[in-house]
């Protein structure tokens, strides 16, 4: 049984339906990354998954489990289970570092303050921002803010985290700091569904690849059968217009 | 000038006006904070309710802030009676000041609402946060700290302007003692001038209280004059 199954999944952004019946599978420990054209659908995907987007119709299954999205309760054991990073970060401008991370899991899931804290030092460590703890978002870098993001997730002990285009809004030299510890999370074996731009790191982290267009999966497979030798035309088309480069 | 000052009888009677200008410190607050929470209450109506909801909160802010503050404390000292309704002065001009506040207030705050990062709400409902609680902890201490300016010169207008309202209905607050005394030896100008001064000395003692509230709570650097 696979650890996270999509069945059938469309999603609309107001009137406008922008997936069509999307469908793939995640394993456990598994880095599964989606790429594609601007437009494609793929952070509605991850959206989705946790709620932001609504789902129309179409399902999920975590360990079997149905999630259907069509209550509050639906919504928020997929929230329970998923976590997602964002582009933006998205960090509260208003609260330290350490209240970033620990908010939800203390406020909102209602888990002790004290062994929340030590799990939050524990991830700014993995991260490598422990010493940034009493800092406020628009005291840190892009790359800090979005290592903090990563931490703020990771905090409410999700079982699949959802990285949407995390390094996009990144200057190029602050992009290895999240990749690193993207590839750390990797190694620890964390679930992982990440939408990326980076076409080498996508190549390099990935069990596997899903290249999807116009809101449907197009194609999937191990990276290097997708990089290297896509069936489609429209994956050839793509990846010739972008590896050239 | 022909006029001779004379302060020895203010002196004299200096400790009631300090209990006067207590009594309006304490109606400011209270009015501040209550026309606070009902301004919140109110913004987040406007923003998030329903449309019949939000159109009585439109109702609300037209009505108490296109007619005097004076006119509302008058109907809730004056008419209120008539439909077998008694409240103290002091009562009436609280929960006057209160509601006229809560008015401006939500309009206020609303701004607040608008300004706050979409996507800061959206990371708390990926976080599990309910709309209450995106509200309680991304959205307040947003217009703490962006709006923070707008609502401490509010709290000086009601302090200064909504209180005095109070002297008409016989609430002895600062004004209303200052009137008080003066009709007992006529020293108008005398008793107005130092009361003038306790004005000034109360707003300058709240502005230090809520810059050093604002430093302290919401990391807001706020210009005292």
């Amino acid at each position: 049984m696979p650890h996270l199954a999509v069945n059938d999944v469309c999603a609309k952004y107001g009137s406008l339906e922008v997936l069509h019946g999307i469908g793939f599978e995640v394993d456990r420990g598994e880095v599964v990354s989606l790429v594609g054209p601007s437009g494609s659908g793929k952070s509605t995907v991850l959206r989705a998954l946790v709620g932001l987007t609504p789902v129309t119709s179409g399902h999920v299954e975590v360990d079997g489990k149905k999630i259907d999205y069509g209550s509050s309760q639906a919504v928020k054991a997929a929230r329970d289970r998923m976590a997602i990073v964002f582009q933006q970060y998205n960090l509260f401008q208003n609260m330290n570092v350490m209240r970033n991370v620990t908010l939800a899991p203390i406020k909102i899931k209602g888990r002790p303050k004290a062994q929340v804290e030590a799990k939050a030092i524990e991830l700014l460590d993995l991260v490598g921002l422990s010493e940034k703890r009493d800092a406020y978002p628009d005291q840190l870098s892009g790359g800090q803010q979005q290592r903090v993001a990563i931490a703020r997730a990771l905090a409410l002990e999700p079982e699949i985290l959802l990285l949407d285009e995390v390094t996009s809004a990144l200057d190029p030299e602050l992009v290895n700091e999240v990749l690193d510890t993207i590839r750390r999370l990797a190694r620890e074996g964390m679930t992982m569904i990440l939408v990326s731009h980076e076409m080498s790191f996508v190549r390099e982290v990935s069990s596997k690849v899903i290249f999807m267009d116009d809101g449907k999966v197009v194609e999937s497979g191990p990276p290097a059968e997708i990089f290297d030798t896509p069936k489609s035309e429209r994956a050839r088309d793509f990846f010739g217009k972008i590896l050239r480069h | 000038m022909d006029y001779n000052f004379q302060f020895n009888v203010i002196w004299r009677n200096f400790d009631t006006l300090l209990d006067g200008a207590w009594l309006t410190f304490q109606l400011g607050v209270f009015a501040f904070w209550g026309g606070a929470l009902l301004g919140l209450v109110g913004a987040a109506l406007k923003t998030y309710g329903p449309g019949p909801i939000r159109f009585l909160v439109d109702v609300y802010v037209v009505f108490m802030t296109n007619t005097p503050a004076l006119i509302q404390v008058y109907f809730l000292y004056f008419g209120l009676p008539e439909v077998g309704i008694r409240w103290s002065s002091e009562a009436c001009l609280l929960i006057g000041l209160t509601l006229n506040a809560g008015a401006y207030l939500t309009m206020i705050m609303r701004a607040g609402f608008l300004s706050v990062r979409k996507s800061e709400m959206e990371a708390g409902e990926a976080l599990g946060m309910s709309l209450v609680q995106q509200i309680r902890y991304i959205i307040v201490p947003h217009i703490a700290k962006s709006i923070y300016p707008a609502l401490a010169n509010f709290f000086i207008v009601i302090l200064v302007m909504g209180t005095s309202v109070g002297a008409l209905i016989g609430v002895d607050e600062l004004t209303g003692t200052a009137i008080n005394l003066s009709t007992v030896n006529y020293r108008w100008l005398e008793y107005f001038t130092v009361i003038a001064g306790m004005y000034v000395v109360l707003t300058f003692i709240a502005s230090i209280g809520l810059a050093l509230l604002g430093r302290w709570a919401f990391r807001v650097k706020a210009r005292i004059f």
